[in-house]
C-alpha cells in the first residue's frame, strides 16, 4: 500500500488515496471501505509533478493518480513508461528517429523534385492551355496586338519554326529585357528586349530558346516543382500572380537550359538564319549586368537565363562558314515588330505586378 | 478555498529557460528533419511545459492536448477551408487579368466577408479548443458553442468598428471579447464577461491626436525657419518620431489598457481576475522580444560571413551559382540562418506566458466539490484553422 493522490474526473476534489499493484490494474483504496480498480492497460503517463509521477486513465476525462517518487520497483514495472517526444519517436528513440526522418525527409525532396520530369509530359496539351490562358487572358491589356506587329512577329516565328502554328507568341508593354516561356505553347517577349535587340536574328535566338522550353515541356516542370516544393515547406500559395511571376523568372535546370539551346541552334540552322548575333547579343546582356551589378537585374532575362561564357561560345560555334544565312525577316517587318507597342494606340502601359 | 490574498497570487510560473532549452532544441531538430511535420508535436511539447509550470492556487495546470489531434486539424482546415478559399483568390484574379474586372470586384467583396467570417471562427475554435484542453484538478473547460454565430458577429462588428475612421474599434474589441468569452466555461461553470469601452476612449483618441499634433508641429517648425534646410529637417524629423516611436507606444498603451479592461471584467462563478501590466511592462516585454532577436541574428550572422569568406563567396561573379560552385557552404550557410532565428519563436512564447501568468491574478472562492467536470464535447482535432491563417497566439 502506497499513499497518493487522486482526482477522480468528476469533481474537483483532491483524494488522499492508498495504490496497490495487483495482476489485472492499479488498485485505488479511497477510503471508508470504497476502492476503484484502473487496469494497467488504461493507464497512461502524463507528466512529473511536485515528486510525483502523473497518469491518466483513458476513457475517463480528468481522471488522475500521482503516484510519489521514487516508485517502487513493482509499480514501476507495470506502470507505462514516461513519453517525451511523442509516440514514433519514442519508440525508437531520439537519434535513431532524426536518422529515420532525415531519410524520409530526403527521399521526399527527391521524389518531388524528379517526379515533375515524369509528370509534365503526361498533362494533356489542353490543360496546359487552359492554365496558361487562366494566368495570362490578356494581361490587363498590356498586350501589343497592334495587327501589323503582330503579323510581323508571325512571321518571323514562322520562319524558324515549321510548326508555329501551335504556339502564340506575344509582345507585352512592360519595359523589362526578358522573355519567357508560359504554359499552353504561350511566349511572351517584354518591350525592353525588343529595344536591346539589335536585329531579328537576335530576336529568333531568344525565341528558338523559347521554343525549345515549350517543346521539351520545361514550363510545366517547372511550375509542378513548384507547386510541389512550396506545399512542402507549408506555405499554400494560390495567387495567379505569384504564379506568373515565378513562370517568367523560373530558371531551369542546366539541362534544360542546354536543351533549349540546342532546340534553337536547330531550328536556326534549318531556316538558315544567323546563330552569329544571338552570340553578340548574349555579350551585351552580359556586359551590361557586370556593370550594374546583380541587383539591377531581378526579373530579368539575366536573371531567369543565366549567362555563361559557355552559352554564347555554343552559338558561336554553331555558325557554318560559308552559309548563305538570311536575315529572320525583312526590315520592314523587323521595325514592326519593334514598334508593335508604340503603334499600338489602345495598348496599356505598367509593370507587371 | 480562498484564493489571491496579499502573500500569495492565485497563478505563478515557475519555468526556468535552462529547462525549457532542451525541449525547444529537440523540437527544432526533429522538425527540421521532418520538414516541418513535426511542428504540430513540437507546439504540444512546449504548451505541456508552460502549462505544467503554471501553478493555480495548490495545483499546476496540464496541458492535455495532442500533437495528433493539431495534425489533424490542420488537414482538415486545408481541405475544407483552405483549398476552396485559394480557389476563389486565383478565380478572382484570373478574372482580373481576363478584364472581368466587375464580376471579379463582387466575387472579391464575397471573399472579404468568407475570409473575415473564418478569422472570426477560427479564433473563437482556439479559445475552445485551448481551454478544453486545459485540465486544473482533473476538470477541464470547454464551450458549448461551435462558433458559427461567433463568426458572423465578428463580421460586422468589424465592419462597423472600422466605420467613421475606426473610432469604433473599441467597441468592436470589447464587445467581440465579451461575446467569445461569455461561451466559454471551465467545469460546470460559465465564464462572465463585462467589459466597458467608454474608458478605453481616452487612450484611443490619442492615436488620432498624434499624427495630427506631428503634422501641426511639423508645418509650424518648417514656416518659422522659413524653409531653410534644418527647419526642414527637424519636420522631417517630427513625423519620423511620431510615426516610428509615438504612434506605437500610444498604441501600446490603449492595448495595455484594453487588456486590464477585458481580464479585469472577467469572472468564472464566484472568481474574478485581473490584469495587472501596465504599458511599461508591456514594453519591457516587447523590447526584450526584439532583443532576442537581434541577439539570434548576430549568432547567425557570425558563422554566415566566416563561411562565406572561408568560400570565397565575396569575388562571386555575376552568372555565377554560388550553389553549384559550393553546395555545402549554401547549406552550411541556410542552416546557421535557420537555427538561431528558428530558437528565437519558442523563447518568445515562453517569455510571453511568463509575462502572461506572471501579471494575472484571481481573486474569490472556489468550492472544489462544486468544481465538476465539464459536460462540454472535446473536438478530435485541434486549432487547426487558427494555424492555417497563422494567427498568432495570446
Amino acid at each position: 500500500m502506497i499513499p497518493a493522490w487522486h482526482y477522480d474526473g468528476r469533481t474537483a476534489t483532491r483524494h488522499e488515496v492508498f495504490v496497490t499493484a495487483q495482476d489485472d490494474g492499479l488498485r485505488l483504496d479511497l477510503g471508508e471501505g470504497r476502492s476503484d480498480l484502473a487496469p494497467w492497460a488504461d493507464l497512461f503517463w502524463i507528466d512529473k509533478r511536485d515528486g510525483a509521477s502523473v497518469f491518466g486513465r483513458k476513457g475517463v476525462d480528468g481522471w488522475r493518480i500521482g503516484i510519489p517518487l521514487p516508485m517502487t520497483d513493482l509499480l514501476a514495472r507495470r506502470l507505462p513508461p514516461q513519453s517525451r517526444y511523442g509516440g514514433l519517436v519514442d519508440k525508437f528513440g531520439i537519434w535513431p528517429a532524426v536518422a529515420g526522418f532525415t531519410a524520409l525527409s530526403a527521399a521526399v525532396v527527391l521524389v518531388l523534385w524528379k517526379v515533375p520530369d515524369v509528370v509534365a509530359p503526361l498533362v494533356p496539351m489542353s490543360w496546359e492551355q487552359k492554365m496558361g490562358d487562366a494566368m495570362i487572358g490578356d494581361l490587363g491589356g498590356r498586350i501589343c496586338d497592334g495587327a501589323e506587329g503582330q503579323r510581323a512577329l508571325d512571321a518571323l516565328v514562322q520562319r524558324i519554326d515549321p510548326e508555329a502554328d501551335k504556339l502564340r507568341v506575344r509582345i507585352v508593354n512592360v519595359d523589362m529585357v526578358n522573355a519567357a516561356a508560359l504554359p499552353g505553347g504561350q511566349i511572351v517577349i517584354f518591350r525592353g528586349l525588343l529595344q536591346e535587340a539589335k536585329n531579328p536574328d537576335e530576336l529568333a535566338g531568344v525565341l528558338g530558346h523559347e521554343i525549345g522550353h515549350v517543346r521539351n515541356r520545361d514550363v510545366m516542370q517547372a511550375l509542378l516543382r513548384q507547386m510541389g516544393l512550396s506545399l512542402l515547406l507549408g506555405g499554400v500559395g494560390g495567387d495567379v500572380g505569384g504564379a506568373l511571376n515565378s513562370a517568367i523568372s523560373a530558371s531551369y535546370s542546366r539541362a534544360a537550359e542546354s536543351r533549349a539551346d540546342g532546340y534553337a541552334i536547330n531550328l536556326m540552322r534549318t531556316a538558315n538564319v544567323s546563330p552569329i548575333p544571338t552570340a553578340g547579343f548574349f555579350d551585351r546582356l552580359a556586359a551590361d549586368e557586370r556593370k550594374l551589378g546583380k541587383g539591377a537585374v531581378a526579373m530579368s532575362y539575366m536573371s531567369s537565363h543565366p549567362l555563361s561564357d559557355e552559352r554564347r561560345k555554343i552559338f558561336l560555334a554553331s555558325a557554318r562558314k560559308g552559309a548563305n544565312y538570311s536575315p529572320a525577316v525583312t526590315p520592314q517587318q523587323w521595325r514592326a515588330i519593334v514598334d508593335a507597342c508604340a503603334n499600338d494606340p489602345d495598348v496599356k502601359e505598367g509593370d507587371l505586378f | 478555498m480562498g484564493i489571491g490574498n496579499e502573500d500569495q497570487t492565485a497563478f505563478e510560473f515557475r519555468g526556468d529557460w535552462k529547462e525549457f532549452f532542451p525541449i525547444a532544441a529537440s523540437n527544432l531538430l526533429l522538425t527540421l528533419v521532418t520538414l516541418g511535420v513535426y511542428r504540430f508535436w513540437a507546439t504540444t511539447r512546449e504548451r505541456r511545459y508552460f502549462w505544467s509550470q503554471t501553478r493555480f492556487i495548490d495545483d499546476t495546470l496540464e496541458w492535455t492536448g495532442t500533437g495528433k489531434e493539431l495534425f489533424l486539424g490542420f488537414l482538415m482546415a486545408i481541405v475544407a477551408l483552405i483549398v476552396p478559399v485559394i480557389g476563389l483568390q486565383f478565380l478572382i484574379q484570373a478574372l482580373i487579368l481576363q478584364g472581368q474586372a466587375a464580376l471579379a470586384g463582387v466575387l472579391g467583396v464575397g471573399f472579404y466577408f468568407v475570409i473575415l467570417f473564418l478569422i472570426g471562427f477560427a479564433t473563437f475554435r482556439a479559445l475552445r479548443y485551448r481551454l478544453s484542453r486545459t485540465h486544473w484538478h482533473g476538470i477541464r473547460g470547454g464551450s458549448e458553442d461551435p462558433g458559427f454565430r461567433y463568426g458572423l458577429s465578428y463580421i460586422w462588428k468589424t465592419l462597423v468598428g472600422g466605420l467613421a475612421l475606426g473610432l469604433l474599434i473599441p467597441w468592436s474589441m470589447t464587445q467581440l471579447w465579451a461575446d467569445r468569452w461569455n461561451q466559454m466555461s471551465f467545469g460546470p461553470h460559465r465564464f462572465e464577461s463585462t467589459p466597458e469601452w467608454g474608458g478605453l476612449m481616452k487612450r484611443f483618441l490619442l492615436l488620432y491626436l498624434v499624427p495630427v499634433a506631428a503634422v501641426i508641429l511639423g508645418v509650424v517648425a518648417a514656416v518659422s525657419g522659413g524653409g531653410d534646410p534644418g527647419s526642414l529637417g527637424a519636420m522631417v524629423g517630427l513625423l519620423v518620431l511620431a510615426f516610428y516611436v509615438v504612434l506605437p507606444l500610444i498604441a501600446l498603451g490603449y492595448y495595455a489598457a484594453f487588456f486590464r479592461e477585458v481580464v479585469g471584467t472577467l469572472s468564472l462563478t464566484t472568481i474574478n481576475f485581473q490584469f495587472t501590466a501596465h504599458t511599461k511592462q508591456w514594453f519591457l516585454l516587447f523590447l526584450g522580444n526584439a532583443g532576442l532577436f537581434l541577439l539570434a541574428l548576430v549568432a547567425a550572422l557570425i558563422p554566415i560571413s566566416a563561411l562565406g569568406l572561408f568560400a570565397g563567396l565575396q569575388d562571386l561573379q555575376p552568372g555565377q551559382d554560388p550553389f553549384a560552385q559550393n553546395p555545402g557552404v549554401v547549406i552550411g550557410m541556410v542552416l546557421a540562418l535557420i537555427i538561431p532565428m528558428s530558437l528565437v519563436g519558442p523563447f518568445i512564447r515562453y517569455r510571453n506566458w511568463r509575462f502572461f501568468i506572471r501579471n494575472l491574478e484571481a481573486t474569490g472562492v472556489i468550492d472544489l466539490d462544486l468544481l465538476t467536470q465539464s459536460q462540454t464535447k472535446v473536438g478530435s482535432h485541434g486549432e487547426g484553422l487558427f494555424d492555417a491563417l497563422d494567427m498568432g497566439a495570446m
